[in-house]
């Protein structure tokens, strides 16, 4: 896992505005941990030899003031750009994530939705502490350690030598610590994943096990596997821990060497207090952040991991985009359609054919899992085939459907879900779906009529001006499933869709409600647009002029 | 007594988040809360003394280092004969080992001390849910169970490593470099005692006023984030070609605008934290300057202490360093341990049966009218088989959601239909006991199942909820754990029963494939849970949707067999939506309707069984 990966900054603005900040300020640190150094130094010196009394010192004290106010006001701006620049990074990225996903292919997003969702929503979060913490303390740690160490050289260069031998010597020996214990290691965290999952499996299943009444006796096992995961751990951290005790010995170790080394030649002569000083407490500041970058990196790198993962959604290539403006079409032709489902070897639908016309309903029938919904989603430019080909024709002038711009078209069709969610407003704003002046009201009372939802509307105490839930899952207040449908089905009539899909809308309806959306159904191919349902219910199918079998590739038993 | 407000909800509120007002900030509050199980980690003294010594140890050293890097330094200068420097430069380089050895054993110290508590802390809550009222358990969803047992114990653990100690750590040292500067210039101590106590106050209480403050904005964006993103990517389609996406993608950024101002707003105080820090260091070291100085000039102080003086501070403020981070770790933790011990107390509450069906009373149905009605269960209708009388099923706290119903059933079988959210799963987790009856009273072989625990109630009654867990352990293990003394040959049998026969001879391992859920589909699950509960001992069965997720043909067939099973020496309760299958049943119970379909006479003969409305009933 890169520290600090390329992408990151050319993907997300913020962060790269704030890695040019953060470098800025971890500059300015350097120059007021230095100065401190040195006014400490200079200020113990001269009393420490001559006994002088505080004015004489007034200078390096009131550079000493200067240097820890401006450390604290620095220290006061990381924090603050840092935390905006966490949410900013996180929400440039998260947008990304979710506008690229939002226009792949839909099998894609039905395999990775849930994981992308995870990813948008807590995924994304564990990137706060690599912002605010990490990155921040990476590049003190680029420029504070070895411009201090510059400054040590310059100063004294016996301890800025000592320094130097001794500051490699830590990642050298971190990554050998790392190496030799790679695979024991990876072993170890091995089991502590299995035993983990053993013991939360065993948590979770309290409930089925007090309804069987076998809740007696798994304790001595929860507690079994708490020891054994004890151990496991204790094993790991015992080398894990390691490579960190490494560095905070050598650090130790350098810095005790160089005060013993700096003592032995004052005692000769050879350099003066008020510069042993300096070096003694520049010493330390050399590894702080080197000591620290570790405990960061550790904290970020879930957060790491959720960036890569982002990544790799972005590579996703989206479907290619036609240009062409949809064409006159009376006929939607299907032949040899073919979708991969590509998790399990076999293509949902196989080879599927089809004529879709305007005017009629045409139910697509067949097993779950032989790819209903992604023949609907084919249909409207949200799945492109892996085989054969979907051409509008009108009196013998053909059209791929790939050409066409994916805008345009959906511009003439319509989608209704299996759940309809709405998003605020009334029964009729909703209908119109922004259509407005007198044109569309007469189309609203004329679909309102066809597909039933002016009966629907009458019996509503607010009539039209009914209130629709707007947060995610509420369905429409007041209004059952099939009468959703209806006013679905009223909203793509008004705005004139010449092909309307609809995802098993008679799914969960009494008899009755059936009955209704399927007149609706044939109100709206009526009107002239190309019905396409997705269907499972026999009176559903029976009202479909043409019924379409689709099939998967898939061997019997797989789709049963 | 608890009164029931109009409106309020069928299904209380997920145990997960403590109410608001239980939230009090600060810390006397939050180890107030901790404090219970704190001490269910059964933490020894002694243990969390060694993990102290050892990080007072390590930082000591790193205060020592410094001091005698000091005194050598200033003494050094001095010119004296090298042999009066020996004893300090050994000391500088000792103290360097020690501290990084030290750092080394304290860190095992403590994590093996919170790894101790964590295995001690999980068994005991996992003992006293496994013992206490199946209520609670009953309405967790399996994600609460988890996090409280799993994420919420191990925040309980953290506090040690990331609170405790250190807190104990910063004490000892802090007092312990006040107190060594305090040998040489008690003035120069005071100003360091002040700058500690500054990082070891106020610092904290900043971040902590920072981080519940990001805390409350996080909530209330986060939710906002969700249902941005749930729209772009489920409603993906329905954005697309509706025209949807602008709106959707609008709706994110204002949500990432809201975000941004309350970050910002809870960024000041965290920004302001650190600079304090910062500023107490400068300050103890300045102050000790100007203290020290004019003492040197008069003589009270030597040139040696004057080093120590100064240079100490630079050193000891390392304790209070990880102070901002043990307090927000001791709120988590606190929230945490929150959550564990409402939960403990929803289990343990000592209320029997009777307590609660008295708390609760449902609409126009008096919870004593019938006693009359319980009469019979005592004395005429004596076990064996499942007998209810007048019951009304609900969750305590919340509404009726059944009327009354009279149930009688001996070696027969009934469904339970009707449509979603009128009670059917209520109803089962009452007739199994996992919940006490809201009004009347049911009798499972002459006991109520209320007061069953462990084998008694395997004995008598196994009930496979809806969400039933399959364990991550091999399709064998997973039957035996309604019978531990499965056979082979019997599992395959019961696995023949429920038709996944096919499916286990084609697993790699047959009846040995450990179960996971890339290797059983949502079908495949369901038939395994049927095929467990057919292993139970228990006489009486109920099983909620045991058809789910199949194809219909098969979900019906399912039923059926289920269903017929009752013409055995079985009874059996099976809630469905298939309502083609529930001709098979003896009996069936039509919730959220008047009147039960399919109601057949009372009074059981072996063989039968018979459900209807109790005469209480009110019609809904």
């Amino acid at each position: 896992m890169r520290p600090l990966d390329p992408r990151l900054l050319r993907t997300a603005a913020a962060a790269r505005t704030f890695v040019v900040a953060a470098a800025a300020l971890s500059v300015l640190a350097t120059v007021c941990v230095v100065v401190q150094a040195f006014a400490i130094g200079h200020a113990v010196a001269p009393v420490a030899l001559d006994g002088v009394d505080l004015a004489a010192v007034a200078t390096p004290l009131a550079a000493l003031v200067g240097a820890v106010v401006l450390r604290a006001a620095l220290t006061w701006f990381r924090e603050r750009l840092g935390a905006q620049a966490a949410v900013d990074v996180v929400a440039q990225l998260r947008t990304r994530l979710l506008e690229h996903t939002s226009r792949l292919p839909h099998r894609w997003r039905t395999r990775h939705g849930a994981e992308v969702t995870t990813l948008a929503t807590r995924g994304l979060d564990d990137l706060v502490p690599y912002v605010t913490g990490y990155l921040p303390q990476l590049l003190l740690t680029a420029i504070l350690t070895p411009l201090t160490l510059l400054v040590v050289l310059r100063l004294d260069l016996v301890s800025g030598l000592v320094v130097a031998a001794t500051l490699p010597l830590i990642p050298v020996f971190m990554w050998l610590v790392g190496v030799t214990t790679q695979r024991w290691s990876e072993q170890r965290l091995e089991a502590l994943a299995a035993q983990g999952s053993q013991l939360l499996d065993l948590l979770a299943g309290l409930t089925t096990l007090r309804a069987l009444g076998r809740e007696v006796g798994p304790g001595v096992r929860v507690r079994r596997l708490g020891e054994a995961y004890r151990t496991t751990t204790m094993q790991t951290l015992r080398v894990a821990f390691l490579s960190s005790a490494v560095l905070e010995l050598l650090a130790s170790l350098s810095v005790a060497l160089v005060a013993v080394e700096i003592g032995m030649r004052l005692v000769y002569d050879r350099i003066d207090l008020a510069t042993g000083l300096t070096v003694l407490i520049l010493a330390p500041e050399i590894y702080q952040p080197l000591r620290q970058v570790g405990a960061q990196f550790h904290a970020s790198t879930n957060g790491l991991t959720a960036v890569q993962r982002v990544f790799a959604v972005l590579d996703e290539p989206l479907p290619a985009d036609g240009e062409r403006a949809v064409p006159a079409w009376d006929r939607l032709v299907v032949s040899g359609l073919a979708v991969a489902a590509d998790d399990r070897g076999y293509l949902a639908p196989a080879d599927l054919d089809a004529v879709i016309e305007p005017g009629r309903v045409t139910a697509l029938a067949g097993a779950s899992g032989a790819g209903k919904t992604t023949t609907a989603m084919a249909l409207l430019r949200l799945q492109p085939p892996d085989a054969g080909t979907l051409v509008l024709e009108h009196d013998g002038e053909r059209t791929d459907l790939a050409d066409v711009a994916s805008a345009a078209w959906w511009a003439q069709a319509a989608w209704v879900p299996q759940r309809v969610v709405t998003s605020g407003g009334t029964v009729r704003s909703h209908a119109l779906g922004g259509a407005s002046g007198p044109d569309a009201e007469a189309r609203l009372v004329q679909a309102a009529e066809a597909t039933g939802l002016a009966h629907v509307v009458a019996d509503l105490p607010l009539g039209w001006a009914t209130p629709l839930a707007a947060e995610a899952g509420g369905l429409s207040s007041g209004l059952s499933v099939g009468q959703t449908h209806r006013l679905e089905l009223t909203r793509a009539l008004v705005r004139g869709a010449r092909l309307v899909v609809a995802d098993e809308p008679t799914a969960h309806l009494a008899p009755g409600d059936e009955q209704e959306v399927v007149a609706a159904l044939r109100a709206v191919a009526d009107a002239g647009a190309a019905v396409v349902v997705v269907a499972h219910r026999p009176g559903t199918l029976a009202a479909a002029d043409v019924v379409v079998q689709v099939r998967s590739s898939a061997p019997a038993e797989v789709a049963a | 007594m608890s009164v029931v407000e109009p409106g309020a909800q069928l299904l209380p509120e997920p145990a997960g988040l403590p109410p608001a007002a239980a939230v009090t900030t600060g810390v006397r509050a939050d180890l107030r809360a901790l404090r219970p199980v704190l001490a269910m980690l059964g933490l020894r003294r002694a243990v969390l003394a060694r993990a102290v010594a050892l990080g007072s140890l390590t930082l000591a050293a790193s205060v020592a280092l410094s001091g005698t890097a000091a005194w050598l330094i200033v003494r050094a200068a001095q010119m004296p004969p090298v042999m009066y420097l020996n004893v300090a430069a050994v000391g500088v380089r000792t103290f360097g080992i020690l501290r990084g050895v030290s750092r080394y054993l304290e860190r095992l110290a403590t994590h093996d001390a919170a790894l101790a508590g964590v295995a001690e802390l999980r068994t005991q809550l996992y003992e006293r849910l496994s013992a206490g009222r199946t209520e609670e358990l009953a309405r967790l969803r399996r994600g609460d169970l988890l996090a409280r047992t799993g994420a919420d114990v191990d925040d309980v653990g953290d506090v040690v490593i990331r609170a405790l100690v250190p807190a104990g750590v910063s004490v000892v040292v802090g007092l312990g470099s006040v107190v060594l500067i305090a040998c040489f210039s008690v003035p120069s101590a005071l100003v360091l005692l002040a700058c500690l106590a500054v990082t070891a106050v106020v610092v904290p209480a900043l971040a902590g006023r920072a981080d519940s403050r990001a805390e409350t904005v996080r909530v209330a964006s986060r939710a906002e984030v969700a249902t941005a993103t749930e729209a772009l990517v489920s409603r993906a389609a329905e954005l697309a070609v509706g025209g949807g996406r602008p709106d959707a993608l609008a709706a994110l950024e204002a949500a990432h605008t809201q975000a941004r101002d309350g970050e910002r707003l809870a960024a000041r105080p965290l920004a302001w934290s650190a600079a304090t820090a910062v500023l107490a260091v400068g300050a103890s070291v300045l102050g000790a300057l100007l203290v020290a100085v004019p003492a040197v000039g008069s003589g009270a102080l030597t040139a040696t202490e004057l080093a120590v003086v100064v240079l100490v501070p630079l050193a000891a403020f390392e304790a209070t360093a990880p102070l901002p981070a043990a307090a927000a770790q001791l709120r988590r933790s606190a929230q945490a341990a929150r959550r564990i011990s409402a939960l403990l107390a929803a289990t343990d509450s000592a209320a029997r049966p009777g307590v609660v069906r008295d708390s609760v009373a449902p609409d126009g149905v008096a919870p004593d009218a019938a006693p009359e009605a319980l009469d019979p269960l005592a004395t005429t209708l004596q076990p064996p088989g499942l007998h209810a009388r007048g019951l009304v099923c609900g969750w305590p706290g919340g509404e009726a959601c059944t009327a009354p119903l009279d149930l009688d059933l001996t070696g027969g079988s009934l469904a339970v239909v009707g449509p979603s959210g009128t009670g059917k799963t209520t109803l089962l987790l009452t007739l199994a006991g996992m919940l006490a009856p809201v009004g009347g009273a049911v009798r499972v072989d002459g006991v109520d199942p209320h007061g069953m625990r462990g084998p008694e109630r395997a004995a008598h009654v196994a009930l496979t909820a809806e969400d039933a867990h399959v364990f991550g352990t091999s399709v064998l293990e997973n039957i035996r754990v309604a019978r531990g003394d499965v056979a082979r040959e019997e599992a395959l049998e019961l696995l023949d029963a429920v038709g996944l026969r096919a499916w286990v001879e084609a697993l790699p391992d047959g009846l040995d494939t450990v179960v996971g859920p890339e290797t059983i589909s949502g079908g495949e699950r369901r038939r395994l849970l049927v095929a467990r509960a057919l292993a139970s001992p228990a006489p009486l069965l109920l099983l909620d949707e045991p058809a789910e997720h199949l194809p219909d043909d098969v979900a019906q067939a399912l039923v059926r067999d289920l269903l017929a099973l009752g013409r055995h020496e079985r009874s059996v309760v099976v809630v469905t939506h298939h309502v083609a299958a529930v001709e098979a049943a003896d009996a069936v119970v039509t919730l959220g309707h008047a009147v039960p379909a399919g109601a057949a006479a009372t009074g059981a003969a072996p063989g039968a069984a018979s459900a209807a409305p109790a005469p209480a009933a009110s019609e809904a």
